[in-house]
């Protein structure tokens, strides 16, 4: 499992009410990756946030690993 | 002589509180006998206060030596806000690829809180990049992080996360600006308007203002584009 994967999968798990059902897939690009989160729908509330905020915290952390691999990382909340 | 006396309240809890309060003793001087645990009642109706018999017991010889034994600590009934945010900055840096240390202290309270946020410094190699543009990745390492504790923890946290001190020095510029806003307030009798600020910021602004007569600090605004602004004061007469 990647580490981009590990830390999405750990994030969403952590703030959901059914970790049980947090499910991250990856595609991988030769230079980019889109990490597709899925979470039970009554989660993707919580998982997005007001306006967004906390899916785009989500993505400036996975950032933050993919610069360190020179990837560039796409997270989509499916 | 045995002193004994009955005390009610609205249940046990209450009658015990009201009892220590009025014979000006502590939990632990006192023998508590439940004389009746006492009924809400349904809507009020058939309601019955409890009642309980504090008797003191006698104290213990005073000992020649050492201050008096301290209360018992009380078991927290939920974990320390402090090691759960510490285990969950500590596992999002591990899973980021950060071998960081996480430094814990208690800041200053603002005029109108109790109590100071918890702030989490993170210290170590590299660390830099978790900071960002203008602090972006900061922003959001301490926007999961308050979640995911938010999450542990029944009790709202107050926590600030910051990378090598660096809100701290932005703390400090911060308060270099306030002062130097304040003296122009002052100076031309006009309030001046900051740019806006995250409430973190605002609140370092009220707070390095807070002890001068000469302006009073006020946020306006709403969101992003909520901003302090620094309002001068007529002299005190007399």
């Amino acid at each position: 499992m990647s580490a981009m994967k590990d830390l999405v999968e750990y994030i969403a798990k952590a703030l959901a009410d059914n970790p049980s059902q947090v499910n991250v897939s990856e595609i991988e690009g030769e230079s980019s990756l889109i990490l597709e989160l899925r979470v039970a729908p009554e989660d993707m509330g919580r998982i997005i946030g007001r306006d967004g905020r906390t899916a785009n915290a989500m993505r400036s952390l996975v950032r933050v690993l993919a610069a360190k691999q020179g990837k560039r990382v796409t997270l989509e909340i499916v | 002589m045995e002193e004994k006396a009955v005390f009610s309240g609205e249940n046990v809890e209450e009658a015990i509180a009201a009892g220590l309060a009025a014979l000006g003793l502590i939990r632990e001087q006192v023998e508590i006998e439940i004389l009746d645990e006492g009924s809400r009642g349904v809507l009020g109706i058939g309601a019955r206060p409890a009642r309980v018999r504090l008797s003191p017991i006698p104290a213990p010889a005073p000992q020649p030596t050492g201050p008096p034994t301290p209360e018992p600590p009380t078991p927290p009934a939920e974990p320390d806000p402090t090691e759960v945010a510490r285990g969950v900055l500590a596992e999002l840096l591990e899973r980021m690829g950060f071998a960081a240390g996480i430094h814990t202290h208690q800041a200053e309270p603002a005029p109108d809180e109790e109590e100071g946020p918890l702030v989490l410094d993170v210290r170590g190699p590299g660390v830099d990049a978790l900071i960002g543009r203008r602090g972006e990745t900061l922003a959001a390492l301490q926007r999961i992080v308050r979640l995911i504790v938010g999450r542990r923890m029944a009790e709202r946290v107050n926590l600030v996360v910051d990378v090598d001190g660096f809100k701290q020095r932005r703390e400090r510029n911060l308060r270099r600006l306030a002062t130097r806003m304040a003296e122009r307030a002052a100076q031309s009798g006009q309030t001046v308007a900051l740019e806006p600020m995250s409430a973190y910021e605002r609140r370092i602004v009220h707070l390095a203002l807070r002890d001068r007569t000469d302006v009073r600090t006020e946020s306006v605004g709403t969101g992003y584009r909520r901003r302090v602004t620094i309002i001068p004061q007529p002299a005190e007469e007399g």
